[in-house]
């Protein structure tokens, strides 16, 4: 069938009444429940899951499509005020997002983050649209061989994400990767480092570590500069828009972030906070501006937010066209079409076409609404910056408290908070960075698991990962990015030794 | 589909109210049991069968009979936190949840120690349905039976995936071992989907998961089920032969259920019986649990806790076999 | 030697409590990886090409001790912690977090939020107690809105009492 006229007709089934209200439904409480930090997308989709029971079966994804990437305009904004991220993806954005707020620009980030949201929701939904069928293909075509390989890939990059010192960085994404062993062992079932807690077996919650280390860290920080009145956040009326400069520089960003992004969504299992932090250390890498990374650079709001919106939108293609859910929110959608008789397989292109376009279309007009509901919302989340901190502060643990508990109705979640909370704090006092370690948290189990699987189908042959086309390409890039690090680095060094060496330390 | 009006709220007042006189008949109209909204626990994240189950059951106790319920999902350590939290609460019918085999049948045998008794520490309500799991094999292996299969396993090993260490397709796979004397190479994901799509894509050589819920793939000829591990042919895939068919011992049902903590008065138990029974009678619900690949099954509270003990009994050697024992 | 230190925001940083601080950070991690390495050998390193259960957590653990060891030596000279730290408002969260995972499932959500509050604004001298108890009683009433009737999270608003 030929895409245009799919589309058009999915515009149709978009526009009708009953889909529009539904889908603002669906984007208005999923940028509601993404600001409240710790309270995914995936509790919004639980609760609105008995509701889509009533509704038509397109009507009812196009409202659980409405949350999730709703969630993702939502997400971004804890991150800018608070440096709370509201979901765990929108954690890098807290990297520029919070600098800049700091430095009285909150409005031009929150700007640039919708409209990045924006730009990045459109160009997951075009791929979608152009490519579904290749790309459903994609995800067949990575097995455990080159998923360990991509993932290599995203760890060596994302390894530059960190601002201080290059050493303390990749310190900090071993510390996640080992972190992250903890629980029960995929492969085996043996538990490791549980210390008899039946809880951990289950592993750490990436939520509380994003919420222990940013959350609670920073707001320990912040406590005494704000009541001595240093911090004070001062709003700049001038600087609420970005300027023209600000636009050009965001441009480059958003494309490679939904570039990025889109890749990263229809890879099932990867998602939003990897194809965030894989687009922040390619950015990091390419910008002009990168020496500003994580000082509050417009480009580091951008490329983050691109990413995770476009990754939202092509997450449904495997969702869909393979009944391969990437994440426990797409299970649910799988769970909300099984209920209405819909498997999502290879299928459901072809039966249940209308379904499908009318999605992709929906995705155009959702978008459009979260941008028209978030750029004039801006003002008022800016103006929540005067509010005085001894107000603040308590209602921002009340909200990182009942997130936490609501994640599995535990109290022990909350203990473990606290755990990350004081470590987060210790980290931030001795010039260590929580982002560079919550990307190992991310890739780590996921590395693991892959390369072990990938062992155990190979009979213990380590030449899959060469042999396999794609595994080896990507293991070659991984390779050259290596070296090239290397020498870049010992080139720095010689160079700053002879400086040092002149200013005589 | 429309709202139906709740005409049976009046219920609550009278089942509250005559406890002696039901008491002794355990005859019970269906009906709102409680004013206070009902906490179902599930024991999984929102999105499986059991949460589906959970929602619905949730959805139409409400539109039907006016009994509010909320589905609350606790998570962890394979369904034995939620099912510790269940036993722990007041025996009032305001806390329910769904029971399967993973912390009633599994992690009796499989942890050293759990923090609650599976029977005497429960009231075991109502049996709600069953699905069964089965081995998928690739249409080109060529392979339709058991019998082939077994030839095909003693000539090169074969991989097959599981939805996790542990898990019901796991240890099915290693009583199907046992049972055939094989030996076969086993690869965890977690949860099917990662699985079937590996084996989509040439990885795998076979893998097991419930047949009913994969209809599409053998109907599209993408996957062939050559058996199914239920007692008798499964409805939705009355093609699939069943593995006891084929001359071999292999039962293996994954159910669901409606648990309370122990103590719950009997007549009260009987209303909630007979409500859920009345809400999985309903036509949406009968579709719905269709799709979900459950073959749903009335059976009296007395029968269903001793189903309970029984499958105790049934997954021990089979959890000992798969070596998953204090893991 | 990383140049682009994130610049500090205390502003009276120029303190320098004593110059093995810097070390600390590197040393818990040394510490921390030596834990995570005798956990890994315990489980079983397997082999290269059929690794065990332990085997990534004392690789992981193996390499990030050699990086601590450089973080250490890269520390000693640096000029202390990044900030003066604060004590008292670690502290006050650190409690208002536990007070919050001791009540929640004892009183239920609306008290637990009420003494969270209280606890996290002790260090705030700016607010007197009554005016503490109005923002807790605030908090907890927005919670019970938000969370409880809004959002139909399963969370009792009141238990045990």
């Amino acid at each position: 069938m030929d895409i245009l006229t799919a589309f058009g007709s999915g515009l149709a089934t978009a526009f009708h009444p009953s889909n529009l209200l539904y889908c603002f439904v669906g984007v208005f409480l999923g940028t509601f429940i993404g600001v409240l930090p710790g309270i995914g997308s995936m509790a919004a989709i639980a609760m609105i899951l008995p509701l889509s029971f009533y509704l038509e079966p397109g009507t009812a994804i196009i409202m659980i499509a409405g949350v999730y990437y709703g969630a993702e305009y939502g997400g971004s904004i804890a991150s800018i005020l608070m440096n709370i991220p509201g979901t765990p993806s929108s954690s890098i954005t807290c990297i520029d997002g919070y600098p800049m707020a700091r430095s009285g620009r909150a409005g031009v980030a929150l700007f640039v983050s919708s409209i990045a949201s924006f730009g990045g929701g459109i160009i997951g939904m075009v791929v979608m649209a152009l490519l579904s069928p290749g790309l459903a293909n994609l995800a067949l075509s990575f097995g455990p061989a080159e998923y360990f390989s991509v993932i290599l890939l995203g760890l060596i990059a994302a390894s530059a994400v960190s601002n201080g010192g290059a050493l303390k960085g990749i310190a900090m994404v071993f510390a996640g990767l080992m972190l992250a062993t903890v629980g029960v062992d995929l492969t085996t079932g043996d538990l490791r480092f549980t210390m008899g807690v039946p809880e951990l077996r289950d592993g750490v919650n990436l939520v509380i570590v994003a919420m222990g280390l940013f959350g609670v860290g920073e707001l320990i920080a912040s406590i005494r500069a704000n009541s001595s009145g240093q911090g004070r956040q001062t709003i700049d009326y001038s600087q609420f828009y970005p300027t023209r400069a600000e636009w050009r520089a965001s441009l480059g960003p958003i494309l490679r972030g939904g570039g990025i992004g889109s890749f990263f969504g229809a890879l099932p299992g990867t998602g939003q906070t990897v194809a965030s932090a894989v687009a922040y250390a390619v950015e990091k890498k390419v910008s002009p501006n990168r020496a500003n990374f994580g000082k509050g650079a417009v480009e580091g709001v951008a490329v983050p937010e691109s990413a995770n919106n476009s990754a939202t939108q092509t997450a449904f293609i495997p969702t869909l066209t393979l009944g391969v859910p990437g994440s426990a929110s797409m299970a649910m959608v799988i769970g909300a079409l099984m209920i209405h008789g819909i498997t999502p397989g290879p299928r459901l292109l072809v039966e249940h076409g209308d379904l499908f376009w009318g999605l992709v279309a929906s995705f155009l007009i959702g978008n459009v609404m979260l941008l028209i509901l978030n750029i004039p919302l801006i003002g008022l989340w800016v103006r929540l910056l005067q509010i005085p901190y001894r107000y603040m502060y308590p209602t921002i643990i009340v909200l990182i408290c009942i997130g936490v508990y609501s994640l599995n109705n535990n109290v022990f979640d909350i203990w473990l908070t606290l755990f990350f909370g004081i470590a987060g704090y210790l980290m931030r006092l001795f010039r260590f960075e929580p982002a560079p370690l919550l990307i190992g948290f991310v890739l780590g189990p996921m590395m693991e698991e892959q390369l072990r699987r990938a062992l155990l189908l190979s009979r213990g042959d380590p030449m899959v990962f060469i042999e396999r086309p794609i595994s080896g390409t990507l293991i070659a890039v991984t390779a050259g990015i290596l070296v090239y690090g290397l020498w870049t680095t010992f080139r720095a060094r010689r160079r700053s030794r002879s400086a040092s060496i002149s200013m005589s330390e | 589909m429309k709202h139906f009006g709740s005409f049976r709220t009046s219920l609550a007042a009278l089942t509250a109210g005559t406890l002696a006189v039901s008491m002794s008949t355990a005859v019970a109209e269906p009906g709102s049991w409680t004013g206070e909204p009902v906490r179902i626990v599930v024991t999984f994240p929102p999105g499986g069968t059991s949460d589906l189950v959970a929602r619905l059951l949730a959805k139409y106790l409400d539109s039907e009979f006016g009994q509010k319920a909320v589905v609350d999902n606790r998570p962890g350590a394979a369904g034995t936190v939620a099912a510790d939290y269940v036993a722990q609460q007041d025996p009032d019918g305001t806390t329910l949840m769904i029971a399967n085999n993973a912390p009633f049948t599994i992690a009796p045998t499989q942890f050293e120690s759990l923090p609650y008794d599976p029977m005497a520490g429960f009231t075991h309500i109502a049996f709600i349905g069953s699905s069964s799991p089965g081995l998928f094999v690739k249409p080109d292996s060529g392979i339709t039976t058991v019998a082939e299969f077994i030839a095909a396993a003693k000539e090169t090993p074969v991989t097959y995936g599981s939805s996790g260490v542990g898990s019901i397709s796991h240890i099915l796979g290693e009583a199907v071992d046992g049972e055939l004397g094989i030996e076969t190479i086993h690869v965890p994901y977690q949860g099917s989907a990662p699985a079937i799509q590996d084996f989509r894509a040439g990885v795998l050589d076979t893998f097991y998961d419930m047949v009913a819920q994969n209809s599409d793939m053998i109907e599209d000829r993408e996957a062939v089920a050559i058996a199914i591990a239920a007692p008798e042919r499964f409805p939705g895939v009355p093609e699939v032969p069943t593995f006891a068919e084929q001359g071999y011992d292999i039962v293996i049902e994954n159910w669901v259920g409606l648990t309370g903590p122990a103590g719950i008065d009997p007549a009260m138990a009987e209303t909630i019986r007979e409500t859920t029974e009345a809400v999985l009678a309903l036509p949406e619900v009968v579709a719905s649990m269709a799709d979900l690949g459950i073959n749903t099954k009335p059976m009296s509270g007395e029968d269903y806790t001793t189903f309970v003990e029984t499958q105790i009994g049934v997954w021990e050697p089979l959890i000992i076999a798969a070596g998953i024992q204090g893991k | 030697m990383p140049v682009d230190e994130p610049g500090p925001v205390d502003q009276d940083v120029t303190h320098r409590p004593h110059a093995w601080w810097g070390a600390v950070g590197g040393a818990v991690l040394v510490a921390l990886s030596i834990y995570f390495m005798a956990g890994g050998l315990g489980l079983g390193l397997g082999t290269p090409f059929r690794p065990g259960t332990g085997a990534f957590p004392f690789f992981a653990g193996l390499i990030l001790m050699g990086l601590s060891i450089g973080i250490i030596v890269q520390d000693l000279g640096s000029d202390g912690l990044a900030e003066r730290p604060d004590w008292i408002s670690f502290l006050a969260i650190g409690a208002s977090l536990a007070v919050f995972a001791l009540t929640a499932d004892r009183f239920g959500l609306l008290p637990a939020v009420f003494l969270t509050t209280l606890v996290a604004s002790s260090p705030d001298r700016s607010l007197h107690l009554p005016g503490k108890a109005v923002l807790g009683a605030i908090l907890a009433g927005a919670s019970w809105v938000l969370f409880i009737k809004a959002l139909g999270l399963p969370f009792d608003a009141f238990r045990g009492i």
